[in-house]
């Protein structure tokens, strides 16, 4: 065993994270870390990697205990990790960041070009096609993802932590990552892997630790040896019931809830158009990159729609804030940054989620607590909100758990039509399912939802209708047949295809 | 409506416990003021002499508190406001000009002044929220234009230095205090008539950034711009409305300090800007926004009065005054860093 902990205890204010969980690792194996949204594994994650110091338990580094004093204590002894929250300075460009802690230096003083020459070969080693000099405050989301990784990989760790590394990546960025992972198991490193993609997890772990409430309930075995249900069973603690969505007919309906013709964006989008009818899912699919989110923003007046129209319900708009698109439209828009601008990190989670509704939870102008409390626990009931007590801060919530308060008050905002990016980036399957049924049960409503997702399965399982997108442009739209085998070859055929140039009119 | 996972998790609300008691910030400054007021006692029995001490010290204390407030209403917002002082100075300004060129009852000329308070504060958020440019730096230039306005002003509507005639009401308003009123042989305690004036300030202030919307949503902005933005929240205009408020209150302790010295004059303001921080920062409020206390900036200020009027009555120099004014209040925040961190510590071993 290169690594081993046992017995370990960690306790925060009104929760106690770790409960006597233990995990061994073997050098040469990938071993996966598993365990429901707020189980524990990101805490045992940063004890293994001196970021927490555990309140009991041993951890032990070739067969001797050891004591991190502190995050660059663990690095400095072969452990490498990618956190599950982003940890990038994001005043520093991508480059200084991927050398971070080992900046080549001659008497004191940083040498540039050496700087950039690391980072280019730790991004070739992604295919990651990134300029090191672009700060990091101007990558989207999974971009920095993939910059984290290569920061990661930057140095030849004999073990590497991953903490949901796949979070926010479609397949095709995943399957790099995996590749690499598998070089390194390879030449006798051994990794963690923290997932809630299963089918991730079963095609690349070896062997699997499952976390419940703090303690470990699988040690070690095999992976092979369960079956995926039964590795779920194992999360839940008991057999869970397979949810299946009910069949859900779209509501036919001649006026488009939200409709684009020919729109181009301050961003760089040109000839998008598609149309969400009420009760419609309306999935947008496309690589990291591919400028899903930035329409969506440029749609919510974030950035601006520079070229032809956008329509609510057959009339014509120009937003120009999400405020806007809120109380005039009902528009509401579910990000897929929940640390920088989905969550209030430092503020209670009743605030979180009433601050979307607190117009509609006065009485003679003041906000009655009791209410709001009330659709917070409602909230916390329907997406399984692991939570110490309402009035904890959001920051304090395991990650999956930010990701349900971030949707909760989309969700209580009553909109028309909802725009959700990455839904349920580092949502455990259960709740996942959960969250799959209560999108279905919006649009059965006559919501309009427009779901952006690199999460394929998720789309294909959800979507009505879906749209391609690559390089900013929509490159084509596919009615949804359920089949996901067929559905993502037929997608991947569309995001390679090259353009054919528009015919001049 | 039915939940969708079958059982939700349990939250292990058994386990959850708030802080200590003796980790509230608040406890903390109290049991200060309470050791401050015993041991100015000791030392000088005329600390508690009702004339000669309490009763100014209530006049006292109600200014900065609402100085303190005034500088709280933009802390809300992780911004600063360095024209409290300023802003004090125009209010009283136009409060005193109202009377003197319109003649008009005093309500009307402090609705006036307020006014104007108001608007200087709306000015400073208009133009911080629609450059970007820092809070700091915008209210220091307006303070610095103010600055030379204020005397122009004066020296053109009075001698220079303050307006000769006072409307109505402002004497009493000084010199009374709800002992002078009697129903029968029942009198009021001797509190001056300005302390009810700040109470219901600060009253509703809580009131605002506790229980209504637009507080909540100012707070809101304070923790995170963008967040606040992406919910939904009008932050340019939260942001005008903070400073607006911030403005009004320092209109009013302007006003409040106009009636204890007993006239409108150039000076008002000049030394607010220090206190206008202490008091709010020494109650909890935090420079980065996102939370505030009044409660703690109604303790910060009385405490910051006691010392001072203590410290006074101990024949200290003006100069050693605010020597150990310094020293006291970086012992405060000190110790409440400390009991923060053990309180943490504890609560974490449980
Ligand atoms: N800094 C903190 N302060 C207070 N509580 C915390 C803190 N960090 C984690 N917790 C709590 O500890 C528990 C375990 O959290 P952890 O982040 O380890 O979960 P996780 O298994 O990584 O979940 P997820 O799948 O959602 O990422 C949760 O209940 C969480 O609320
Ligand atoms: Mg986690």
């Amino acid at each position: 065993m290169i690594l081993s902990a046992s017995g370990l205890v960690k306790t925060f204010p009104g929760v106690r994270a770790l409960d006597g969980a233990s995990l061994s690792l073997a050098a040469g194996s990938v071993h996966a870390l598993l365990g429901e949204n707020g189980a524990g594994k990101s805490t045992l994650v940063k004890i293994l990697t001196g970021v927490y110091r555990p309140d009991g338990g041993t951890i032990e580094l070739d067969g001797k205990p050891v004591h991190f004093t502190g995050p660059l204590d663990a690095l400095r002894a072969g452990i490498g990790v990618v956190h599950q929250e982003r940890n990038l300075v994001t005043e520093f460009s991508v480059a200084e960041n991927i050398v971070l802690h080992h900046l080549p230096r001659r008497f004191g003083v940083v040498r540039r070009s050496r700087v950039r020459d690391e980072a280019r070969r730790c991004l070739d080693l992604l295919d990651l096609d990134l300029d090191p000099d672009a700060p990091v405050s101007t990558l989207s989301v999974a971009q920095a993802q993939l910059v984290e990784i290569a920061k990661a990989l930057s140095v030849d760790n004999r073990v590497l932590l991953l903490d949901e590394p796949t979070a926010s990546l479609t397949g095709d960025e995943a399957d790099r990552l995996y590749a690499i992972v598998r070089k390194l198991t390879g030449s006798g490193h051994a990794v963690v892997l923290v997932s809630h993609k299963l089918e991730e997890v079963f095609a690349v772990a070896d062997t699997v630790t499952v976390l419940r409430d703090g303690r470990s309930v699988a040690e070690g075995q095999p992976l092979s040896a369960y079956t995926r249900d039964e590795v779920v069973d194992l999360m839940v603690g008991r057999a869970h019931a397979a949810v299946s969505l009910a069949a859900r007919t779209p509501l036919s309906s001649d006026a488009a809830a939200l409709s684009l013709t020919d729109v181009a964006t301050s961003y760089g989008h040109a000839d998008v158009s598609f149309d969400v009818a009420p009760g419609e899912i309306y999935g947008l699919y496309g690589l990291v990159g591919a400028g899903r989110t930035e329409l969506a923003k440029a749609l919510l007046g974030l950035g601006s729609v520079t070229a032809g129209t956008v329509s609510v319900h057959g009339t014509p708009v120009r937003i120009s804030g999400v405020g806007e698109a809120l109380r005039r439209h009902r528009i509401g828009y579910v990000t897929e940054n929940r640390k920088e601008e989905g969550l209030f990190l430092e503020q209670p989670i009743t605030r979180n989620i009433g601050v979307t509704v607190w117009h509609r939870l006065t009485r003679l102008g003041l906000i009655r607590d009791r209410a709001e409390a009330s659709l917070v626990d409602d909230y916390r009931q329907r997406l399984g909100i692991r939570l110490a007590t309402p009035k904890q801060l959001a920051g304090q919530l395991s990650g999956g758990n930010q990701q349900k308060v971030s949707l909760a008050k989309w969700l209580a905002a009553d909109c028309g039509i909802l725009i959700v990016d990455e839904p349920t980036v580092g949502i455990d399957v259960r709740t996942k399912a959960a969250f799959h049924e209560l999108i279905a049960g919006l649009a059965g409503q006559g919501m309009a939802i427009l779901l952006i997702s690199s999460d394929l399965p998720e789309i294909v399982t959800l979507a009505d209708r879906i749209g391609v997108m690559a390089g900013f442009r929509l490159r084509g739209e596919l009615p949804n047949d359920g089949d996901y085998e067929r559905m993502s070859q037929s997608i991947i055929r569309l995001i390679h295809t090259p353009l054919i140039p528009a015919a001049p009119h | 409506m039915t939940a969708l996972l079958e059982t939700p998790p349990e939250a292990p609300a058994a386990r959850a416990r708030s802080l200590p008691l003796w980790a509230n910030p608040r406890l903390g400054l109290l049991v200060l003021l309470v050791v401050l007021v015993v041991l100015f006692t000791a030392l000088r029995p005329s600390f508690l002499d009702v004339d000669f001490t309490l009763v100014p010290m209530q006049a006292d204390i109600s200014v900065y508190v609402v100085v303190g407030l005034a500088q709280l209403a933009v802390l809300s917002l992780g911004h600063m406001n360095m024209a409290v002082g300023r802003m004090a100075a125009m209010s009283a300004f136009a409060m005193g000009l109202a009377y003197q060129e319109l003649g008009t009852p005093l309500v009307v000329d402090v609705l006036i002044g307020l006014a104007v308070g108001a608007g200087l504060g709306a000015l400073a958020g208009l133009v911080i929220s629609r450059t970007g440019v820092n809070s700091f730096v915008v209210t220091l230039a307006l303070d610095f234009a103010l600055v030379g306005l204020v005397s122009l002003l004066y020296a053109k509507a009075t001698d220079g230095v303050s307006f000769g005639a006072q409307p109505g009401g402002m004497a009493a308003l000084r010199t009374d205090t709800f002992a002078d009123y009697c129903a029968g042989n029942v009198c009021g305690p001797p509190v001056p008539l300005i302390v009810p004036i700040a109470v219901v300030a600060a009253l509703l202030v809580g009131l605002l950034f506790r229980w209504s919307r637009t507080g909540r949503e100012i707070l809101m902005t304070g923790a995170s711009v963008k967040a606040a933005e992406l919910s939904g929240i009008p932050v340019g205009r939260r942001v005008v409305q903070a400073h607006a408020l911030s403005g009004l209150l320092s209109g009013l302790a302007g006003f409040l300090l106009a009636v204890n010295n007993g006239a409108f004059s150039a000076g008002i303001g000049d030394a607010f800007l220090l206190p206008s921080f202490l008091a709010p920062v020494l109650g909890g409020t935090l420079l980065v926004g996102g939370a505030v206390s009044v409660l703690g900036t109604f303790l910060g200020a009385t405490i910051t009065q006691v010392i001072y009027k203590g410290l006074n009555l101990l024949q200290f120099q003006v100069d050693q005054l605010k020597l150990y004014i310094g020293l006291v209040l970086i012992v405060a925040l000190s110790l409440d860093r400390v009991r923060h961190v053990l309180a943490e510590r504890r609560g974490a071993r449980a």
